[in-house]
């Protein structure tokens, strides 16, 4: 479970979040839904230890990782994957260099393992036969997916995705959406997604938390979105894509 | 009739210019606050790079790598200049030497400026612009591209992983660059020498190792870890530092070259002082 509590955060004299208080509990899907530029992708940051807040505290299955050091920040990191908007692949490595890269860099595994590892995400991601092309020769679409495969590596309990569908043709985020939904069901695992796009949320959120200009104006289950009255969410309502 | 002094100053212009010297001042105050601020981050940055050595024999294939990138993939550039300068030095300090009739003195004056003063000088300033380039650009491109933060959200050090086998390949390289710069400038110094100042090949060395004392060395070579380090650490923060897109790696990249560039003649010329008026 992640929980943020009353969490601030200011770059100079600019606030970003004010106030924010969110729980995610295991095994369910919560969205992160906003206009660009708000600070939805910061929230990620804070929950990884990357950024730490001005106030408030950051609490990761029950251990506060606000001022944690770096070095005892890595093992909970470990807990979480993340899918970052650009997919942030290292791009002079092949598919399966990309996947592998983390165990062998943190686990001691043989290399024989690793490779086994390596193997299920390629078969998970449906990329067989790609294994060595390097990322820039991969549609948008395949490189999410490798991306979704490097965050499972270390067999986490929760995903965080930044964007997910962001710059994906229909047919490639609607594969996406699906692999995120499986993800849960035949994994059992968490999620959190940020996104401007309103259908995604509708999609395969179970609730969904709406932020807008630094704060959180609704915080509850999909549903009760429709009957929210706050006239920025009636407007993304009708608007549906978020380009404010 | 008593002058006075006029003073066009109305309450409105003296409100005017305290503004301005408001906003100027307010405007320093924050210049000066970041620049303590980018100290203090490049402080702790330099000290977790060293504080990652132990973690060499972990990562020697990327110190490797780094060790080709700026040391074997330097020679070109390393000789071009050092036996350009070499050869300038031996045709401009031989026609001033021949009007005191001293022309016989060009090995030891070119050895002088060569192993003491330009090799390094120059090996550094080159290194400054190839491998500091290199590394602002990459670690940039990987800031802006998110791949840093991959590195820290997965739980790998990015400065061990990434600074870290820069620091020590450019510690390991550039003292061999340094001699490989001397040698190819006093070459090509004697090269000139004896065809263009018709000076015999053995006057010139005769001129040259005898008085070569090792304060002379240990000032060129003394040079090599002192550039490798600020080369290195600039850049790589730079790099670090990068924001704004592909804009924001050009910015990043051209900053991490004027800084070490500058940086490495002040710490020449430090570096010979100091040695030379200890030794």
């Amino acid at each position: 479970m992640i929980e943020l509590r009353k969490v601030g955060l200011k770059y100079g004299d600019r606030e970003i979040l004010k106030n924010i208080s969110l729980t995610i509990k295991d095994n369910t899907i919560k969205a992160i839904l906003g206009p660009s530029g708000v600070g939805k992708s910061t929230i990620l940051k804070l929950m990884l230890g990357l950024i730490k807040p001005n106030n408030g505290q950051v609490i990761v299955d029950g251990t506060d990782i606000t001022n944690m050091k770096e070095t005892a920040l890595y093992e909970i990191r470990r807990k979480m994957g993340m899918v970052f908007q650009g997919n942030a692949l290292f791009d002079s490595l092949t598919i399966s260099q990309n996947l592998g890269f983390f165990l062998r860099e943190n686990l001691k595994l043989p290399e024989e393992e690793i490779r086994q590892k390596v193997a299920e995400q390629i078969q998970f991601a449906g990329l067989e036969g790609y294994e060595e092309q390097l990322p820039e020769s991969l549609s948008g679409g395949m490189r999410r997916r490798v991306a979704i495969g490097r965050a499972l590596i270390f067999k986490p309990h929760m995903i965080l995705f930044d964007e997910p569908t962001a710059g994906l043709d229909p047919v490639s985020s609607k594969k996406i959406l699906s692999l995120i939904s499986s993800l849960r069901h035949n994994n059992n695992l968490g999620a959190v997604i940020v996104t401007h796009i309103i259908d995604d949320v509708f999609n395969v959120a179970d609730s969904v938390a709406v932020l807008y200009q630094g704060e959180i104006i609704f915080d509850d289950v999909t549903e009760k979105l429709h009957e929210a009255e706050h006239p920025f969410i009636r407007s993304i309502l009708s608007d549906k894509i978020l380009e404010l | 009739m008593k002058t006075q002094l006029s003073t066009d100053v109305t309450p409105q212009s003296s409100f005017f210019i305290s503004g301005i010297f408001r906003m100027f001042g307010k405007k320093l105050v924050q210049q000066l606050k970041d620049f303590f601020f980018t100290m203090q981050e490049f402080f702790l940055f330099s000290l977790r790079a060293f504080m990652a050595f132990p973690k060499t024999i972990r990562y020697w294939r990327d110190v490797l790598d780094q060790a080709t990138i700026c040391g074997t993939d330097s020679i070109p550039i390393v000789l071009v200049s050092a036996i350009s300068i070499g050869a300038l030095l031996a045709i401009e300090v031989g026609n001033l030497l021949e009007d005191f009739g001293a022309k016989t003195m060009l090995g030891r004056s070119t050895a002088l400026s060569v192993i003491r003063e330009l090799g390094p000088l120059l090996m550094g300033l080159m290194l400054s612009a190839r491998f500091g380039s290199r590394n602002g650009a990459e670690l940039g491109a990987m800031q802006i591209s998110e791949q840093i933060d991959a590195l820290r959200a997965f739980g790998t050090d990015p400065i061990a992983k990434l600074v870290m086998p820069r620091l020590v390949a450019a510690l390991i390289m550039f003292l061999p660059l340094t001699a490989l710069s001397d040698f190819a400038g006093l070459q090509s110094a004697a090269y000139m020498a004896e065809h263009y100042h018709r000076i015999d090949p053995g006057i010139f060395w005769n001129a040259v190792y005898p008085r070569l004392a090792p304060k002379d060395f240990v000032v060129g070579f003394l040079k090599a870890p002192v550039f490798a380090v600020i080369i290195t650490l600039v850049s790589s923060f730079n790099g670090f530092s990068a924001r704004g897109g592909t804009a924001g790696v050009g910015r990043s990249t051209i900053k991490g070259i004027v800084v070490s560039s500058g940086l490495v003649l002040i710490a020449n010329f430090y570096v010979s002082k100091i040695v030379l008026e200890n030794m």
